[in-house]
């Protein structure tokens, strides 16, 4: 499979204008990933380039959320679980067990399948995050809060009831909630774990607007069980199966001319 | 079926009837009867109190001489009520912080290894009879508290104001002090173990969350978990209070029965129930009915913790938002 994985630039043969090749955000090398004994990524290369959409796409159990976690070492809550290779996020070595992770996660913001609000106003919501790192007046944080629900897209909706408990929003407003609230403590790159698979369409309609707009400032990485989003949002696709990556390629090479026969299967549905 | 010719459904259904409403007049007979029970107790309480309230009236709450031989005698509540809501509040002191400290051990921070046998020797903890507390206070922790924390902390603290006063001389094997030590050590099972119990009903994905933020464990903990499950764990502490503020074997053993009301944590004490519990037997007339309204009294105290408690929950709900 390696071949297909470093053939990213040879996608000539698209219908659309491929985009150009975006310099590389963060670079996975022959990752592997165990759960205990279980062995779930195996080689993994590929790489998430810079202002770029990567989506993620296969069958459940694939490993494309495990592989998710690893960016941000959101599996090292939990212990049992380990992951080999090598995984740079520009010159960091994200696998380092000495690297801080608080300040990794800072970099490396994540966004849940399930919106996850935390018990407490929506002002605080997003203020929680920006205190953890930055020390700013009263006025400054209002600011900033602001800029993150505008960002969210999502100000219109909750300024007059800042007060409100985050909890009392709907679900899709809860979700951009969230996105604000990633946004708000300003990382490099964002992570989006079905990011939509809770939410009713319009809902969906306008997260999926948002990750767009996200990724004029953002590097993102998203992982999907809705090939129609992944073709809409994202740049690159990666499919993968059973842990290993099939294929990684410009989504609309992906999406009409796949290389490989599982790629092909599975965009059809005839499985997954 | 087929021999019992066709299916009557009415019938079947009717049959059912029956048996909901027998359900529902069980379920609720069961309800109102603790209604009655309750009402039962007050009513009978009154009725016993009746001729102290009748001889003392409101002086009976700021009394501090109990002097149940004298002639006529003197009853006054002060120095019980005292002693109750002081070893109360330090054995609460002493068992919030550090009975939500091992739950968010075992829930955050334990190897899976310990988690077992620290939860089962908590729920053991909880297990062991009062008496047993009492009988270990008064030959065990008494003398050692006596020999060793208490004259450290009367020397650090001679000559300071207030403080001074609070840990004034001369070490006791009985005092306040030691029954709220016992005391924090009974309830701190109750904190540990409802907090537990609600710590992991936090979503591992708001956890997560949490943690993907860049929060370190304690800031999970503090603004998140905490925050979360903050109506179970209050219930959870006044679970405690409410055992603290009635215990009454352990405290008659170690706080020394006396209703002088004293500065020093370290002087001996008297609480509600201990009072009761060892004079109640020995007693009649006036004085029995002055223990009764003691009783009544440590009832009102408890009810109105309940409340403030309710009142409090109420308030951190709005300022959260809801």
């Amino acid at each position: 499979m390696t071949e297909l994985s470093v053939s990213t630039t040879v996608a000539g043969h698209a219908p659309q204008v491929p985009l150009p090749e975006a310099p590389p955000k963060v670079t996975v090398r022959n990752l592997n990933f165990y759960y205990g004994e279980h062995h779930a990524l195996k080689n993994i290369n590929l790489t998430l380039g810079t202002n770029r959409v990567t989506a993620f796409i296969g069958p459940s159990g694939c490993g494309k959320s495990t592989l998710l976690r690893i960016f941000n070492r959101m599996y090292d809550l939990y212990p049992g679980q380990r992951a080999v290779g090598q995984l740079m996020l520009d010159q960091t070595n994200i696998l380092d067990p000495k690297l801080d992770l608080n300040l990794l996660r800072a970099r490396v913001g994540m966004v849940f399948q399930k919106p996850t609000p935390f018990p407490m106003t929506i002002y605080e919501n997003i203020a929680f995050g920006i205190r953890l790192y930055e020390k700013i007046s009263k006025s400054e944080m209002d600011d900033r809060v602001e800029k993150a629900l505008r960002g969210g897209a999502l100000w219109n909706e909750v300024k007059d009831k800042l007060n409100a408990s985050g909890l009392s929003l709907s679900g899709g407003q809860q979700q951009r909630l969230c996105i604000a609230r990633t946004v708000a403590v300003r990382p490099e790159v964002i992570l989006f774990d079905e990011p939509c698979s809770a939410l009713d369409p319009i809902s969906t309609a306008k997260v999926e607007e948002l990750i767009q707009e996200l990724s004029e400032d953002y590097t993102i990485a998203i992982v999907t069980h809705n090939m129609q989003q992944a073709a809409r949002v994202s740049d690159k696709t990666a499919f993968m199966y059973l842990g290993e990556l099939i294929e990684f390629d410009d989504t609309n090479k992906i999406f009409t001319s796949p290389s490989d026969r599982r790629t092909q299967d599975y965009i059809t549905g005839r499985f997954g | 079926m087929e021999a019992a010719g066709p299916y009557d459904r009415a019938k079947a259904l009717s049959a059912f009837k029956l048996g909901d409403l027998t359900f529902y007049w069980i379920t609720r007979i069961s309800a109102i009867s603790v209604l009655l029970i309750l009402g039962g107790i007050i009513l009978s309480l009154i009725v016993g109190a009746w001729p102290a309230m009748k001889e003392y009236g409101f002086a009976f709450l700021w009394t501090q001489r109990w002097a149940p031989s004298a002639d006529p005698p003197v009853l006054g509540a002060l120095g019980p009520i005292y002693g109750t809501l002081i070893t109360s509040i330090i054995a609460m002191l002493i068992a919030i912080p550090v009975g939500i400290g091992i739950a968010v051990f075992l829930t955050e921070l334990c190897p899976q290894m310990l988690r077992r046998p620290i939860g089962i020797a908590i729920e053991l903890l909880a297990g062991i009879p009062s008496i047993i507390y009492g009988m270990w206070g008064f030959f065990v922790l008494g003398p050692f508290l006596a020999n060793t924390f208490q004259p450290f902390m009367i020397r650090i603290f001679e000559g300071v104001p207030v403080l001074g006063a609070v840990f004034a001389g001369p070490p006791s094997y009985l005092s306040l002090f030691n029954a709220a030590l016992i005391l924090a050590i009974m309830v701190l099972p109750f904190i540990t173990a409802i907090s537990v119990d609600v710590f992991k009903t936090v979503p591992p994905v708001l956890k997560e969350a949490a943690y993907g933020m860049g929060c370190t464990t304690w800031e999970v903990v503090r603004s998140v978990v905490i925050p979360y499950t903050r109506v179970g764990v209050i219930g959870g502490v006044m679970l405690a209070l409410g055992r603290a503020l009635g215990e009454t074997m352990a405290v008659t053993f170690i706080i020394g029965n006396s209703f002088r009301i004293s500065s020093s944590i370290f002087a001996p004490g008297t609480t509600i129930s201990a009072a009761i519990a060892s004079e109640f037997a020995e007693s009649d007339g006036l004085h029995q009915s002055g223990l009764i309204l003691l009783g009544l009294l440590l009832f009102v105290l408890t009810f109105f913790v309940l409340a403030g408690a309710r009142l409090m929950l109420m308030r951190l709900e709005k300022k959260a938002g809801k």
